[in-house]
């Protein structure tokens, strides 16, 4: 992959926290083998937040999750790429050794409250559970540090709650649980998936906010996984954009937002009310992933597709300026980036 | 909670009650066999038959009005006197008392390999769905299944002990309950009765567990770093072990009643089962009467068991103490 920038948040050590590579992986469906993630680089530095953003199906999870393998394989298949933390190869590791880091160093957020714990156990035996799974501490010091982190995501009188059962709980506090559960052992990284898709608005904004003061406190890094643009742009240093298994964008959160560069992110822009222009719903659908058509994969959906998006491979990510990279052919050798920037190419649809 | 234990527990009173009560009624409306026959005998030889049939039931007690019939017999049941078994001739508690013990010696080992094998064969069939190990589970619980058991059991008498004379033909009674003749001539009842009974626990094991296994919390604990056994043991099959009690107790309860007669009388174990075989086929009301209503109490107190283990188990259920 050309044009990846490498900025270190932390000057003092070197490299970034995680490195994704060339990630491709597969499923195996009855329908076919779907390529679920393809091709993805990416990294996340020392206490920044990077933001996938990408819309359902754009293999964003399935990227998350893969980083410490949860996706089940089989039917799931890593075909190749690296993963690596702090120069070390996860993929590489036996499943002893990714236990290890699995909760210890990354620890995950899922998107579905409701289901993210076990209806059996009481929240704070789940939580004791993270932390007695990774350090050797009586119950009774475990039970300590399980209220002090219940408390400190803001469940109000921890004491008592520590011994009720998720039920007990309302959405919004049980996604503080699954937080509290994740600081367990002050991961690295936090994996959070959609974290607040199921939520409120008003509760969403407050775990957000919490997101933001224990990543200060803690000093972690975060990789959010999103479909939502408000809360990239609430939380992101970096943006990662995905589509149908694809990057086809990345850069700074500013840079990004200011002026998108690949024509998908502007799509992506149109389709938000409250920007002051016309909604536009992005025509077509995700390509089928079992047989992708030749060229860019947006390019069936794109006003500005030309012959050439159409043959050939995804374009490779080119160097826009600022730190930003787009997989788009326009800035290729060839390509002439004014064209996308008024109005719409020649495959414009007219409404 | 305890309050509503303690509901349950006074509802399984009273269904004992309404059971017992119906079964008086049937009896009292079922024609007497033993009056029957004494009728006969009297008018054959040149008696009356209706002074027998007086003097028959000023004896039984069946000249009283019906409420105090109703009464002693309720207190008769109460007290553990269940009547007199004219085919045996000895009372009905102490034929039981007989029978128990060999009913007993092969359903414990048949519960404890069922629930052993039913539950491990379904998590590892959950775990590695679609595997070689799957598919033979499959076939093994749906043979295990569909093949009548009694039908079975004289299939692998004719072949393990006729054919290869390995294990004995003739269950001998005598035998001390831990030695090896007494292994040997059980080994094939167990064996038929848990292929039975092994195919619905495994299946629905491997259901109930496949759902926790595909669930988030079950993916929020890999991701803390727990191990894959751990996962299993306690955050999959915990949470299935809820609808699985159920099945439990209802099948195992089904095919104690249902399977033992079937058993006991093809491999000659003198049981419960072969005891009440043998009281149908004498008429030994009494008999019959006990006999059923041993596999009546175990019903009401396994369902007694199996609703409180629900509020243990899960914690979402809650019967409010109200």
């Amino acid at each position: 992959m050309s044009g990846q920038r490498q900025r270190t948040a932390d000057p003092g050590t070197e490299g970034p926290l995680l490195s994704v590579r060339d990630l491709t992986v597969e499923f195996e469906t009855e329908r076919g083998t779907l390529r679920a993630v393809d091709d993805v680089s990416f990294d996340v530095d020392r206490g920044e937040t990077v933001c996938i953003v990408g819309e359902s199906g754009s293999g964003k999870t399935v990227t998350a999750e893969t980083i410490t393998k949860l996706i089940p394989t089989p039917p799931g298949h890593i075909l190749d790429g690296t993963v690596e933390l702090e120069g070390r190869n996860l993929l590489d590791l036996s499943e002893r050794q990714l236990r290890k880091v699995r909760g210890d160093r990354i620890a995950h957020v899922f998107q579905n409250p409701q289901d993210a714990l076990n209806h059996c156990f009481t929240v704070g035996w789940q939580i004791r559970e993270a932390i007695q799974t990774h350090e050797d501490v009586g119950d009774r010091a475990a039970r300590e540090r399980a209220i002090t982190l219940l408390d400190r995501v803001g469940i109000p009188d921890a004491t008592s709650r520590y011994d009720e059962y998720p039920h007990e709980f309302s959405g919004g506090m049980r996604q503080r649980v699954v937080v509290a559960m994740a600081l367990a052992s002050s991961p690295d990284l936090l994996v959070a998936d959609e974290p607040t898709t199921a939520l409120d608005v008003t509760i969403q904004a407050q775990l957000l906010d919490l997101l933001e003061e224990i990543q200060d406190e803690f000093g972690m890094s975060i990789l959010l996984i999103t479909h939502d643009l408000g809360v990239v742009a609430e939380l992101a240093d970096r943006v990662v954009v995905m589509y149908a298994g694809r990057v086809m964008e990345r850069g700074g959160v500013y840079d990004v937002f200011d002026a998108p560069a690949h024509p998908y992110t502007k799509a992506m822009f149109d389709c938000l009310p409250g920007r002051g222009r016309d909604l536009r719903a992005i025509e077509g659908t995700l390509p089928d992933l079992r047989d992708p058509p030749p060229g860019c994969r947006f390019a069936g959906r794109c006003d500005f597709a030309r012959e050439e998006c159409h043959t050939g491979t995804q374009p490779p990510l080119y160097d826009v300026g600022n730190g930003q990279d787009a997989s788009c052919v326009y800035y290729g050798p060839d390509g002439d980036p004014e064209a996308l920037r008024d109005g719409h190419g020649e495959g414009d649809h007219d409404e | 909670m305890r309050w509503y234990v303690a509901r349950r527990l006074l509802w399984a009173v009273v269904a004992t009650f309404i059971i017992l009560s119906i079964t008086w009624a049937l009896l009292f409306v079922t024609q007497q066999q033993a009056l029957a026959s004494i009728q006969f005998q009297a008018a054959t030889s040149g008696g009356d038959a209706e002074a027998a049939k007086e003097a028959f039931e000023a004896q039984r007690g069946l000249d009283r009005p019906l409420w105090e019939q109703y009464s002693s017999y309720m207190t008769n049941m109460a007290t553990g006197n269940w009547g007199y078994s004219t085919s045996r001739g000895q009372p009905v508690t102490a034929a039981i008392m007989e029978a128990l013990p060999y009913t007993v010696m092969y359903s414990v080992p048949w519960t404890i390999l069922t629930v052993a094998f039913g539950l491990g064969i379904g998590l590892y069939s959950a775990t590695h769905q679609y595997s070689r190990f799957d598919y033979a589970a499959t076939f093994a619980a749906f043979f295990g299944y569909a093949i009548p058991n009694f039908w079975f059991g004289i299939i692998l008498l004719v072949v393990f002990g006729v054919h290869l004379d390995l294990v004995p033909i003739v269950f001998n009674p005598e035998a001390p309950v831990f030695s090896l003749e007494n292994v040997r001539q059980l080994v094939l009842p167990v064996f038929v009765l848990t292929t039975g009974s092994i195919a619905s626990l495994t299946r629905y094991t491997r259901a109930e567990a496949l759902e926790y296994v595909e669930a988030t919390f079950t993916k929020t604990a890999k991701a803390k770093g727990v191990s894959d056994r751990r996962i299993l043991l306690l955050h999959v099959l915990r949470p299935a072990a809820v609808p699985l009690s159920t099945i439990l107790v209802a099948d195992l309860l089904g095919l104690f009643i249902a399977s033992s007669y079937l058993v006991e009388v093809v491999f000659g174990i003198p049981g419960l089962g072969q005891l009440s075989f043998r009281a149908i086929q004498t008429q030994d009301t009494a008999l019959v009467l006990a006999t059923t209503l041993i596999g009546v109490f175990i019903a009401i107190v396994g369902n007694l068991l199996q609703d409180i283990a629900y509020t243990v188990l899960d914690p979402r259920i809650d019967y409010g103490d109200r």
